[in-house]
């Protein structure tokens, strides 16, 4: 068995206010994996201790218990760097700079450089559909477009393990499609991808394993099927059904004993769905 | 892409993970220069560079006064604009963008995405100081090269209109003439000018690498720029200080102190004036130019590492 | 190790290694110093008293090293005083100039002509102040021209300009012959003084009371040099001296008094023009 992408162990990490000698404990005693090659969601609310755990495990702080490993390295490892493709919440990148420029200048922190940053620039801004734009600086760029290049540049070396922290926040329903269709096109391609987020539906689609943690702690961890079926009720649903057929079905519940028919009603969409079929229907027509 | 969720319980047959990435060097070149080139880069789209037009003005309108001076002394004064300008723009800009760089990194959150890469926090000091050394150098090769333009074009005015006046007169033998254009002659442009120009470097270099160690633990880069403004003035200070207060018996122990305890911990930017001197036309002694070179390096080297003391495990 | 550096305030760590850098360049920064004033490559500070009169501004640049610069600019607003005849403005902006640059020597040469010449001249037509106003300024203003010229003396023995600045004012101004003359003897020994500096030595020295004897000695060893010396002027001050001296005829210079001299023939008769036209 491989070793963990991610192995955080009684993570502790508290954060002192000023001279008062107040203190906030941000995570408290968290343990948790990420195995390599899988989607793992870290899901919380706001001031959770989503953002503190990721910082640790990107190494920008230190635990203050506790340890935090990537790939078998410390987190405070600069070779852990070399694994890690990181996007930020709310991805800031030099204004100044234009798409390709971001790529080429975050490559060249990864240590690439010539014909094969060159080629892997052009790959990845195919890949996140903003060759349009490469030469346009970031200062002229959408919400969507900068988190798209976020993404890009989380990728530009080829990292093990990507990071994305929010990364549908503030996004519309089709660029949140496009990312969360990204991530399973990753997990495809065998990174591995720790995201957190407070979007739980969104969260529901793509992870394998999810981690609900609440004022600094995990409170529930597993995969989705484990955390969220209700192991006593089946759902089904039926296209076509008389009105004599479902007669028969609530008959046949009534004569077992301890069945009964919880909910009944019509399958309704989402309001996303119908969005995003409203939203292609309108591409279609105009081209 | 499909717009429906995987049904519950089915899962895509888990890929193999991939493999392992390349080593990290303990230091690499290549990551310093890659962020002074982005700092560069920031710094010239920031416009800086318009500076150097108004600095041309500056230049034009001193070449053009309309004082009684004798042409030797309307050069010294030409040159005395030029540099001491040169001088302001150096420093002064030493200050402001250095004193912005980290915290702007930090507020726009650009400082995590680089900070998350294989980046060594020396490199990102390093990079960060480079970059604005680059700017100014830059900068001020450009006005050395404006204000030498206008040296030269009144220089060559001034000793031919002298020439042709004397020889007109036909008072003045061929080496009195020659003595008087000698006089202009020491006034106008000399090779030892690029020192004074490398002087005014030295001193930037330095106000800069105090700045970016003021910023790693500044709260604000309001509060870098007024504490380097006033380190700076306090640096100029030092011996007129050390002569006042500790020179004269007469003040307390408690005055000698500080006093001393300020020459110590503050750097001495008025050794790096020496600029002055040579525009004023003396001569340049190699050995003390690369003495000053060498105490600038001193400088940069302690003032990094004390940055990178602070900056090594700060949180962000 | 790591531990220890963990544990131990980054703050005192931050000042110890200040400190200690500090203790190490002090010795070689002062040392630096010194030799970068010997060589004239950095200005010895201002003296106290011209910061008490500088506006803000130019202190702030003082201090920031910008001690040209602020010179300069006062140097073009002393124009401006002396445009205006603004006199003590004018004297006030040299004060600090001088300061500031002291061994610039034009500022010294500038301030003496000022204040020695220019202004006295002033006091001599400005018939708006009464005579005995007009009078007092004027010896103020030479004054106050020599006062400078003493203290840039001080800071640039070798000078010869200032020196025939100042032997301008006391010639032209104070008509003090016995100071020209002494001015003159100063410059006569200093390399770059001009050829004319030891006859008007001589000169000066033929007019001052008591020294008659002196200059004589002196004039007459000039004329003993040869043709380039004997320039009238050198030639009529040893006449009145041989007169005032009684010199015995045998050892007074063959040349007669160039006043008494016969008009050399001009190499055209009074009736002829150039190119041999007579005219009738």
């Amino acid at each position: 068995m491989s070793e963990p992408a991610v192995e955080v162990k009684n993570l502790t990490k508290v954060f002192s206010l000023g001279l008062k000698k107040e203190y906030v404990v941000a995570v408290d005693n968290l343990s948790f994996e990420v195995r390599a090659g899988e989607v793992y969601g870290l899901i919380g609310p706001n001031g959770s201790g989503k953002s503190t755990t990721m910082k640790v495990v990107l190494g920008l702080m230190a635990a203050s218990k506790g340890s935090a490993k990537v790939f078998g390295l410390d987190s405070g490892d600069i070779r852990a760097r070399n694994e890690i493709g990181f996007l930020p919440e709310n991805p800031y990148f030099y204004k100044h700079l234009s798409g390709a420029e971001t790529l080429r200048f975050y490559g060249k922190l990864c240590g690439m450089k010539g014909a094969a940053l060159k080629d892997r620039i052009g790959e990845l801004l195919k890949l996140v559909d903003l060759e349009g734009a490469a030469n346009r600086r970031l200062s002229g760029y959408s919400k969507g477009m900068l988190q798209r290049i976020g993404l890009a540049q989380s990728l530009i070396q080829n990292p093990r393990l990507v990071i994305l922290d929010e990364p549908t926040a503030g996004v519309d329903p089709v660029g949140s499609r496009q990312i969360r269709d990204l991530i399973m096109r990753l997990r495809e391609e065998g990174y591995t991808v720790f995201l957190c987020s407070h979007l739980l539906e969104q969260v529901q689609e793509v992870c394998d394993r999810v981690g609900i943690i609440f004022k600094g702690r995990m409170r529930r961890e597993g995969t989705l099927d484990e955390l969220i079926e209700i192991e006593n009720q089946t759902s089904m649903t039926i296209e076509n059904a008389t009105p004599e057929l479902i007669a028969e079905i609530h008959e046949l519940v009534r004569s077992k004993e301890g069945a009964r028919i919880v909910e009944e009603g019509h399958s309704r969409t989402s309001l996303e769905h119908l969005f995003i079929q409203i939203a292609e229907r309108s591409r279609e027509e105009k081209s | 892409m499909s717009d429906t969720p995987n049904a519950p319980g089915e899962s895509a047959p888990r890929p193999t993970p991939r493999g392992a990435g390349k080593a990290v060097p303990i230091f690499s070149f290549g990551r310093v220069t890659t962020i002074a080139a982005s700092t560069v880069t920031q710094l010239v789209r920031m416009k800086t560079f318009y500076f150097l037009l108004a600095f041309a003005l500056v230049v034009v309108a001193v070449g053009n006064f309309n004082i009684p001076a004798t042409p030797a002394k309307e050069l010294s004064m030409i040159k005395k604009v030029a540099f001491g300008t040169m001088d302001i723009f150096a420093w002064l800009f030493a200050i402001v963008a250095t004193a912005l760089l980290i915290p702007k990194d930090v507020e726009d959150r650009t400082l995590y995405t680089i900070l998350s890469k294989p980046v060594r926090r020396i490199e990102y000091l390093l990079g960060k100081l480079g970059g604005v050394l680059s700017v100014i150098a830059i900068s001020l090769v450009a006005m050395y090269a404006i204000c030498a333009l206008m040296i030269f074009s009144r220089e060559s005015l001034y000793l031919s209109a002298e020439y042709d006046s004397m020889k007109a007169s036909a008072q003045y033998t061929e080496g009195e003439i020659q003595e008087q254009l000698s006089l202009i002659r020491q006034q106008g442009l000399r090779a030892e000018l690029g020192i004074a120009v490398l002087a005014s470097f030295f001193k930037a270099s330095v106000v800069a690498a105090v700045t970016i160690f003021l910023s790693t633990f500044a709260s604000s880069s309001l509060f870098t720029i007024i504490v380097s403004i006033l380190l700076f003035l306090i640096g100029h200070a030092h011996h007129m200080a050390s002569s006042f207060w500790l020179d004269e018996s007469g003040n307390s122990v408690f005055v000698q102190m500080l006093v001393k305890v300020i020459k110590i911990l503050i750097p001495n930017y008025q050794l790096f004036s020496f600029s002055e001197g040579i525009v004023q036309g003396e001569a340049v002694v190699s050995a003390l130019v690369w003495q000053m070179g060498g105490l600038t390096a001193g400088y940069l080297v302690v003032f990094l590492l004390l940055s990178l003391l602070v900056f090594v495990d700060k949180e962000f | 190790m790591k531990r220890l550096f963990q544990k131990i305030p980054r703050l005192l760590l931050v000042v110890l290694g200040l400190a200690v850098f500090g203790l190490l360049r002090a010795p070689v920064e002062d040392d630096l110093r010194e030799r970068l004033v010997a060589a004239n490559l950095l200005l010895p500070p201002p003296a106290q008293g011209a910061f008490d009169q500088m506006s803000q501004s130019a202190l702030m640049g003082t201090l920031g090293g910008l001690r040209s610069l602020v010179a300069t600019y006062l140097t073009l607003n002393a124009f401006e005083h002396f445009s205006t005849k603004s006199w003590d403005a004018l004297r006030a902006n040299y004060l600090i100039i001088t300061n500031l640059e002291p061994r610039d020597e034009s500022h010294w040469v500038s301030v003496i002509w000022h204040l020695g010449i220019n202004a006295t001249a002033n006091m001599e037509i400005d018939t708006r102040l009464p005579a005995f106003e007009r009078e007092r300024r004027f010896k103020e203003y030479a004054f106050q021209a020599i006062d400078f010229a003493e203290r840039g003396i001080g800071q640039l023995p070798e000078s010869v300009a200032i020196r025939l600045q100042v032997a301008e004012v006391y010639r032209e101004k104070l008509k003090d012959d016995c100071a020209t003359a002494r001015v003159y003897g100063e410059i006569v020994g200093l390399p770059g003084a001009p050829g004319y500096a030891r006859r008007f030595y001589g000169y000066f020295m033929a007019r001052c009371p008591g020294r008659e004897q002196e200059a004589y000695d002196y004039l007459t060893a000039l004329y003993r040099e040869g043709e380039p010396q004997r320039l009238p002027t050198l030639i009529k001050e040893i006449k009145n001296l041989e007169g005032k001296l009684a010199i015995p005829s045998p050892r007074r210079i063959p040349d007669g008094d160039p006043d008494r001299r016969p008009q050399k023939a001009s190499k055209n008769p009074a009736n002829t023009l150039p190119g041999g036209i007579v005219v009738p």
